[in-house]
């Protein structure tokens, strides 16, 4: 149990980070339902202490499922959970000490909002004074100001969201859950929210386990992500090793689709695609191969090489879309020779160059070790 | 493998004896008090009647054979009357209870969304008072004497002295104003959800007001309105107060004919063989609105 | 005709419909106020009707036990019709077919019947037991029977319109079992079974016929006795009792509609 008499904003003054933190680690989970239905495969997972940890998946990818296992709100069918070391594969949700906020929020339409956020403490038997200082002094940490005094059913979606955040710190959880908490709203608001939800982590240290389909918001977020498909992890990394180094076809698809080729011969770290002969860094050995587009430089086909003396992709190509989105400009851009017909899409960040124009020929230089060679889909690191 | 599965048998059994016990009381307190009781009372349908109305061994279709008119003293067209008057008095009431009922639903419909609730409310309310008292106002409306009647008598619908009460005009009358609700509810669901592009696109393509009715109105209400028909006519076909109060004993229908055999009769087997009769007409009505239910799409809860 | 003319034929309708649907009840409202003994003529105001009702004890004997029928069942009714409710939505994934079916068998089946049946049922058990002689007793059992549906159905669409995670929510945020029914369950469940409550009141004030065959000699309530009233022959007095009774029931229409309409804004 976590020292109760400690609380979050003490937390928050002392910068004791690691004190409410608590590791969890998962062991062969699998989870089965009646029928048949195979939500998760032997999971295998370990969470450090105060880490921002995303399941990032599709949904029915089991996401979701395994966070119901970490609360307790479904049991996995084989497997053992630990949480700050102690096994609680068999413990009922009540009696851990993990919180969750919910897709819905799940306020409960019969209470205030007061009562909202002191449920959790009065079921564990805290005096009503006591509750009365720790909601205090969550409202004044979440900012709730005067929201404590609504009823549920004036809130925004927004204003829910913070209130189911506030209902389950206040408990002050080993383990936070967050079952896509920002989901619900819209994108300005869910911008801020990032924020807001990342800061409140970070103050806190406390180990947060969240859940999202959305790929941009888990890099925002996350120290850690698992990618996840058909029940299965796909790979774990962080934000940066997951988009630049993803390690099958899955993950470098959902993480963001474009320009992934079909390997159709190889020798060495010379290999064959649809857009040409490349170098890559290494020998490769998958069948596909990954340039994210933000990767290539390009250059009209007449003025220097970037860096005359490496070795670089070069590829000769005329421009046949262009997509001016303010910050960066994205070019559709199709091979002049070597190629069988493929595009390739280049992602040039707006410096107030000139841009290409459409039919302009420019040339394309993509550097050996940004050639990502990935593993079949399903395939894992 | 999920059967063999230790963490699923033992979630089974809690499960299992979670819904024992919640939902044991309620079943078991119908079981015991409606589906026994209904079971003794079809199996007195097919018992001999002892004297005192009491039933008797040994086994027979005697009750039946009685039923269908066939007594001591020969057949008789009395019982078969009164089946056919049941079944003439439920489906003329089903007929004019449509006709009322599907103006008014579709008027609803036709009013401002915050009136509807109100409306629907004012059409259910008269039915929350006890049906006895209900036909009690027919009877003082339509009594020998009251305006209702001297209008009648002096149309020449009913002869001088008498009044349009006891008659069986008088029960499809109350049956009528009894079942009402039943069909303007589930035509209301029906024309609520009501799409009027169809209505208007049928006008466009130069469909008369009739023929854009029969289009594009009729088969949108369609399921509501058998719903409706289901939920009138059974439970008309098996009245009991409103002939008894408001028919007078020429416009006897099988529940009085059932009730009858339970008291001054005392012949219990040919009562029980006349609600076994009812019993299977609800059954039939069942049927008929869960194919309903299944066929349109509706979800099962129109019962 | 055009679609405004169609709509004010439809109109027209609708007040002659009202007209029809509430003409029985004004007129009995209307001659419990009459001072002579007709339901043909008006022969000035009087109340002597609602005074000779004040001096009948039958009929008071008949308030009594309408009034203990109706709360002594409602209240069995809504205790255990919430727990079947509560039971057919927790394991609503379940193939519960026939079990449903039960629950709605009293719903369904016709009045005459259900009377009868528990008639014959009662009168058997009686001389086999000697247990269970027509009288309220039996009377409160029939009408909980056809009262538990409708509860059950109650609070199982209240509990289908709920947000399925806030019972995660309570578990996760420590309530026991338990505290979950005290704490989660029962307060958010309270306005539907105030208005099972109501519900089940009105139907069994509403009822005739399956208390008409469950009664027994002492145990007549305000319908049997309207019923025999009629039956013997018509007197004012029935006006006074029926209008007494149409206003109980609007009185409680209108209370369950302000709970609601309560529960709307809460």
């Amino acid at each position: 149990m976590p020292d109760t008499a400690t609380d979050v904003a003490a937390a928050r003054q002392q910068g004791d980070t690691a004190r409410r933190a608590s590791s969890i680690g998962l062991k062969g989970i699998r989870k089965e339902y009646p029928g048949g239905v195979v939500a998760l495969e032997s999971v295998d997972l370990q969470i450090g202490a105060g880490e921002f940890f995303t399941l990032l998946g599709p949904s029915g990818c089991g996401k979701t499922t395994l966070l119901r296992i970490l609360a307790g709100l479904d049991e996995p069918s084989a497997g053992s959970l630990t949480i700050g070391g102690v096994a609680v594969t068999e413990t009922p949700p009540h009696k851990r000490s993990v919180n969750t906020v919910f897709q819905s929020y799940a306020l409960f339409p019969h209470l205030s909002v007061r009562d909202n956020i002191a449920f959790g403490l009065k079921m564990r038997g805290v005096a009503g004074a006591e509750r009365d200082t720790r909601v205090k002094r969550i409202a004044d940490f979440i900012q709730l100001g005067e929201l404590v005094e609504r009823r549920v059913d004036q809130l925004s979606g927004g204003q829910r969201q913070r209130i189911a955040l506030a209902r389950a710190l206040v408990c002050e959880p080993d383990v936070l859950l967050l079952d896509e908490p920002l989901s619900a709203l819209d994108a300005g608001l869910r911008r801020k929210l990032q924020v807001e939800l990342l800061r409140t982590q970070q103050r806190l240290g406390m180990t947060f386990v969240f859940v999202t389909h959305d790929q941009e918001e888990a890099m925002v977020m996350s120290d850690r992500i698992a990618v996840l498909n058909d029940g299965v992890i796909q790979q774990i990394g962080t934000p940066q090793q997951v988009y630049e180094r993803p390690v099958n076809l899955f993950v470098a698809r959902f993480m963001g689709h474009d320009n992934i080729f079909a390997v159709s011969a190889r020798h060495e770290r010379r290999i064959t695609t649809p857009i040409g002969e490349l170098t890559g860094e290494r020998p490769c050995h998958g069948a596909h191969v990954l340039i994210r587009p933000e990767t290539i430089e390009l250059s009209a086909p007449e003025s220097e090489g970037v860096e005359p003396g490496k070795p670089l992709n070069r590829l000769f190509c005329r421009v046949e879309e262009r997509f001016y989105r303010g910050n960066n400009v994205e070019y559709r851009l199709a091979l002049e020779e070597g190629g069988t017909g493929a595009t390739l899409i280049a992602e040039i960040s707006n410096c107030g160059e000139r841009l290409f124009r459409v039919g302009d020929r420019v040339r394309a230089e993509i550097y050996p070790e940004d050639v990502v060679a990935l593993g079949d889909e399903g395939s894992t690191s | 493998m999920s059967s063999a599965d230790p963490v699923w048998r033992r979630r089974r059994h809690r499960e299992t004896r979670h819904l024992l016990l919640s939902v044991l009381p309620g079943a078991l307190w119908i079981f015991v008090f409606l589906v026994l009781p209904s079971l003794y009372l079809m199996s007195v349908a097919f018992m001999t009647n002892g004297g005192y109305g009491q039933p008797q061994l040994p086994l027979t279709l005697d009750a039946f054979r009685n039923l269908a008119g066939f007594g001591f003293l020969g057949w008789s067209p009395g019982n078969l009357y009164t089946l056919l008057r049941s079944l003439w008095q439920a489906l003329l009431s089903l007929a004019l209870v449509i006709l009322v009922a599907y103006p008014i639903a579709w008027y609803i419909a036709l009013c401002r969304a915050p009136l509807r609730p109100l409306m629907l409310l004012a059409v259910v309310v008269p039915s929350w008072t006890n049906q006895v008292i209900r036909a009690f106002g027919w009877m003082n409306l339509l009594a020998p004497g009251t305006p209702l009647s001297e209008l009648a008598v002096r149309v020449g619908l009913v002869a001088p002295n008498l009044g349009l009460f006891p008659s069986s005009f008088a029960v499809t009358l109350g049956l009528v104003y009894n079942f009402l609700p039943f069909m303007v509810l589930p035509l209301y669901a029906a024309f609520e959800k009501l799409d009027h592009a169809r209505i208007e696109a049928a006008r466009d393509l130069y469909a008369g007001p009739l023929r854009a009715f029969f289009v594009a109105v009729l088969p949108q209400t369609l399921a509501g309105l058998l719903a409706g028909s289901v939920l009138v006519a059974i439970p008309a076909f098996g009245m009991y107060v409103i002939p008894e109060l408001l028919g007078g004993g020429r416009s006897q229908m099988l529940g009085n004919l059932v009730a009858q055999q339970f008291g001054q009769a005392a012949n219990w087997p040919l009562g029980a063989a006349g609600a076994l009769l009812m019993l299977l007409a609800t059954l039939v009505g069942l049927v008929i609105l869960r194919r309903l239910g299944r066929r349109l799409g509706g979800d099962d809860m129109v019962i | 005709m055009t679609r405004r003319s169609f709509k004010r034929a439809l109109g027209i309708f609708w007040w002659v419909t009202l007209l029809f649907l509430y003409a029985p009840l004004l007129v009995v409202m209307f001659y419990s106020f009459n001072s002579i003994n007709s339901s043909a003529r008006w022969g000035g105001f009087s109340l002597r009707w609602y005074r000779q009702l004040a001096g009948n004890e039958v009929i008071i004997a008949a308030i009594g036990n309408t009034l203990v029928l109706a709360i002594v069942s409602s209240l069995i009714a809504v205790a255990i019709g919430a727990l079947t409710g509560y039971g057919l939505y927790r394991h609503r994934a379940r193939r519960l077919g026939l079990l449903i079916a039960l629950v709605y068998l009293p719903i369904v089946m016709p009045d005459i019947v259900f009377g009868i049946a528990d008639m014959t049922f009662f009168v058997g058990i009686n001389r086999l037991t000697g247990l269970l002689s027509p009288g309220l007793a039996t009377m409160v059992i029939a009408h909980v029977t056809f009262q538990i549906p409708f509860v059950a159905l109650l609070v199982y669409s209240r509990l289908v319109g709920l947000d399925a995670t806030l019972f995660d929510a309570a578990k996760d945020l420590y309530a026991s079992p338990a505290q979950r029914a005290l704490h989660f369950l029962l307060p958010t469940l309270r306005p539907a079974l105030l208005s099972a409550f109501f519900l089940s009141f009105t139907l069994s004030v509403d009822d005739f016929v399956i208390s008409f065959f469950t009664a027994g000699p002492e145990s007549a309530t305000l319908p049997i006795y309207i019923w025999g009233a009629i039956r013997r022959g018509v007197s004012p007095e029935i006006n006074a009792i029926a209008t007494l009774m149409i206003a109980a029931v609007a009185l409680v229409a209108v209370i369950s509609l302000a709970l609601g309409r309560h529960r709307g804004r809460a």
